[in-house]
């Protein structure tokens, strides 16, 4: 038996925007009590807080961690340690592996693999075709014997109407969410960034906004036709956002997300063509930053995802036509949205955890890390007198192709507590 | 000009926004004792003698590879052409590779010429060669525009209050972006007339965007720029035929005559389709400054080589023992 005494912390809740000051009492491994000046005993371990924010440890539903087909840019030990550094403790990894992740057996492989190298569970999201090819579903049914959560084809937006209706009609009958990227791919074409001025000052194919809304508009009604369950991924505009809203008014089923990335960037960070900041869907305009910020604090979007997608230097280095979109996540997202939502007072901490923590946890059926009584203690500790410089070095992913690299960003996370065990000590 | 003005070195030229009016009016004037050297038997000044001039170029362009080679030779420099097939890149070696290899040839000057918007740019903050963007994508073509301002300059030698009309293919144009800059900075109006799906509402501000000819014509401009329309637009539906385009948005007949008679100079970067931008009446009028402008191309050529300067390399230092 052993008891820890979390001490001079102060707790993001669910309760409340600002922080909590008050100790934890963790009794193997499972919390006892929360409360303000808890009394230390002989048996407690006093683990001193002061100074510190403690956060409920947090989930991301959308990472790419790259094996099998390409360990070069990541493995899921190297993905699954770049999450415990950003503070998360459990991920989804999508199925956009070579070969796919679309049958029972491969579910299996991959979460044997993830056992056996990695220190967090890692929750497989099966394709919802086979080979991601958009044609003929791929085997659902065995794929949620297996505990796949999500079906999805990445970014493979399903062109085919037919195929997403009965998709999200066949998935009616198992505890799953279909997963949806929004785009409407004859109109976004050879694009690679959003279209507007700054694409046409740059010289750069355009991706129109309409790509995505339509996409939204056209996904989500057939969901609501046919009352199938549906996750939005990458939500990058404001009429996205509206449509969203929208459906779910109507009582439509739908879950979303964002990333910190298009929360935090807009389309003026491609100047200098820096390939870091080429992703699908494309960094957006303020206007749209806005509204997805006003999306995430209402609760139309859901959570926030990082959609970790490593690439190597080399491919990265390519032109910015050429080179693959995509960018990594998991290190710095608590980070930035720390540093430019967080201190600015434009997010509260209960809004926080909510979309980096519980929403997402709740997808992937993994057991809610909030501090209650009763509740496994798994933690991610910031510390707000450190700051954290992104590097080439700094990253424990594999690549580092970060919008955020050569940055400083306020905070640094200091320990990941599962149970009685720091992962990061 | 006063000699004792302090200024920074320029290394690379890769936009023409990144020019100040002042820089870009040293550079035609520079352009100006060029040109005069081409009506002497000898077109040849020492100037660069001794540095190494590399056309570096992605994209096939006999003409503006040609037009380099010569400024650079009329300069003395030693010139080399390094043709590099894109498909190649993609698959193994990447541009930096190729750069790396080009630095330790110890190039001077890199004149690079890409498909891709951005790539000289990302070329230039990698090397110590000064860095000349000869095209990339439908980013800018900075030295196109320049020769065209020489051009222009040549004409209306207070260019100030000046009008010029760009006609045709603005969204995937780098010669539209970069006239339009070159241009505004001399103070001179700027329309632009082309089909509604080539000419985005996103263009700059200063811009006058014209729907029809008959607004081509009340805006007036001294200047008709047509570009060249590359013919696969059509199959992407950027519009229905080759005919209507001409009809609608090219220097038809007609058209031509009133221009004439109007005295309106007719610029191009060339190569001319004939029977779509224009007809082939313009190219034998006696205001068609096509093939000035390509004359002009290397004096602006050489006065560009003239004015950047390369970083200083640092030697590497010996090895132990060697």
């Amino acid at each position: 038996m052993s008891e820890l005494l979390f001490q001079g912390g102060q707790l993001a809740v669910t309760t409340q925007s600002d922080l909590l000051q008050a100790d934890i009492r963790v009794l193997d491994g499972i919390i006892q009590e929360i409360g303000p000046h808890l009394q230390a005993s002989d048996q407690h371990q006093v683990i001193n807080c002061s100074g510190k924010i403690l956060i409920p440890a947090l989930a991301d539903a959308h990472v790419h961690l790259r094996e099998p087909g390409r360990e070069d840019a990541e493995t899921i030990a190297s993905g699954t340690e770049a999450a415990l550094a950003g503070g998360f403790t459990h991920v989804l990894a999508m199925p956009n592996t070579d070969p796919p992740i679309d049958t029972g057996g491969m579910v299996t492989f991959v979460q044997t693999m993830a056992r056996n190298k990695a220190r967090i569970p890692v929750s497989v999201a099966g394709s919802l075709t086979q080979g991601r090819e958009g044609s003929k579903l791929a085997e659902i049914a065995d794929m949620a014997t297996q505990g796949v959560v999500m079906v999805t084809d990445c970014n493979h937006a399903l062109q085919d109407e037919y195929v997403l209706r009965r998709a999200l009609e066949y998935t009616r009958h198992f505890d799953m969410v279909v997963g949806v990227y929004p785009d409407t791919p004859s109109l976004s074409r050879e694009g690679v960034m959003h279209e507007g001025r700054e694409s046409f000052r740059l010289g750069l194919p355009g991706i129109p906004a309409m790509a995505e809304e339509i996409g939204i508009e056209r996904d989500l009604r057939v969901a609501h036709a046919v009352k199938g369950r549906i996750h939005v991924q990458n939500v990058s505009t404001a009429e996205g956002v509206a449509t969203i809203r929208r459906f779910k008014e109507r009582g439509l089923n739908v879950t979303a997300e964002t990333t910190p990335h298009h929360l935090l960037l807009n389309h003026s960070a491609l100047e200098g063509y820096g390939t870091r900041f080429k992703m699908m869907p494309p960094l957006r305009t303020p206007e749209d930053q806005a509204a997805l910020l006003e999306g995430l604090k209402d609760g139309t979007l859901d959570m926030i995802a990082t959609g970790h997608a490593p690439h190597t230097d080399f491919e990265k280095n390519l032109d910015f036509l050429n080179a693959p979109f995509g960018v990594v996540g998991l290190e710095t997202a608590l980070l930035c949205v720390y540093s430019d939502l967080i201190l600015s007072g434009q997010l509260g901490w209960d809004t926080l955890i909510e979309r980096l923590s519980s929403a997402p946890r709740l997808l992937m059926k993994s057991p809610l890390t909030t501090f209650e009584p009763g509740h496994g203690f798994e933690c991610t500790i910031l510390d707000p007198s450190l700051q954290t410089t992104v590097s080439r070095e700094s990253f424990q992913s594999q690549s580092f192709n970060s919008p955020w690299l050569g940055e400083t960003l306020k905070g640094g996370i200091s320990a990941v507590w599962r149970g009685e065990t720091d992962l990061l000590g | 000009m006063t000699e004792d003005i302090p200024s920074t070195p320029r290394k690379d030229l890769l936009t023409i926004g990144e020019l100040s009016r002042e820089e870009i009016l040293s550079i035609l004037e520079t352009a100006k004792p060029f040109k005069e050297l081409f009506t002497r038997s000898v077109k040849k000044v020492p100037t660069l003698r001794g540095k190494t001039v590399l056309n570096l170029f992605y994209e096939p362009s006999t003409r503006t590879r040609t037009s380099f080679e010569i400024a650079a030779k009329r300069l003395s420099a030693d010139v080399t052409n390094f043709a590099v097939s894109t498909s190649s890149v993609v698959k193994g070696e990447s541009i930096l590779d190729t750069i790396d290899t080009l630095q330790s040839m110890q190039v001077d000057y890199m004149v690079v010429r890409h498909k891709v918007s951005g790539v000289p740019e990302y070329i230039a903050r990698h090397t110590h060669a000064a860095v000349i963007n000869a095209g990339d994508g439908y980013h800018a073509h900075p030295t196109q525009a320049l020769l065209d301002a020489f051009t222009f300059q040549e004409i209306y030698p207070e260019m100030d209050g000046h009008r010029i009309v760009v006609a045709g293919d603005i969204l995937h144009s780098r010669v539209a972006r970069s006239v339009f800059e070159v241009m505004h900075q001399l103070g001179v109006e700027v329309g632009t007339f082309g089909p509604a799906t080539l000419v985005p509402d996103t263009v700059p501000d200063f811009v006058t965007i014209l729907t029809s000819f008959e607004e081509v014509l009340e805006f007036n401009p001294h200047v008709l720029y047509l570009l060249r329309l590359q013919l696969e637009r059509q199959q992407a539906n950027f519009f229905p035929s080759m005919r209507e385009y001409h009809r609608q948005y090219g220097v038809t007949l007609d058209r031509f005559k009133i221009l004439r008679d109007r005295g309106t100079w007719i610029m191009h970067p060339g190569p001319v389709n004939r029977g779509v931008e224009l007809v082939d009446d313009v190219m034998s009028y006696e205001r068609t400054l096509i093939n000035t402008q390509v004359e002009n191309g290397i004096a602006t050529r050489m006065a560009i080589l003239y004015h950047l300067t390369p970083e200083e390399r640092k030697r590497p230092e010996p090895e132990a023992g060697q």
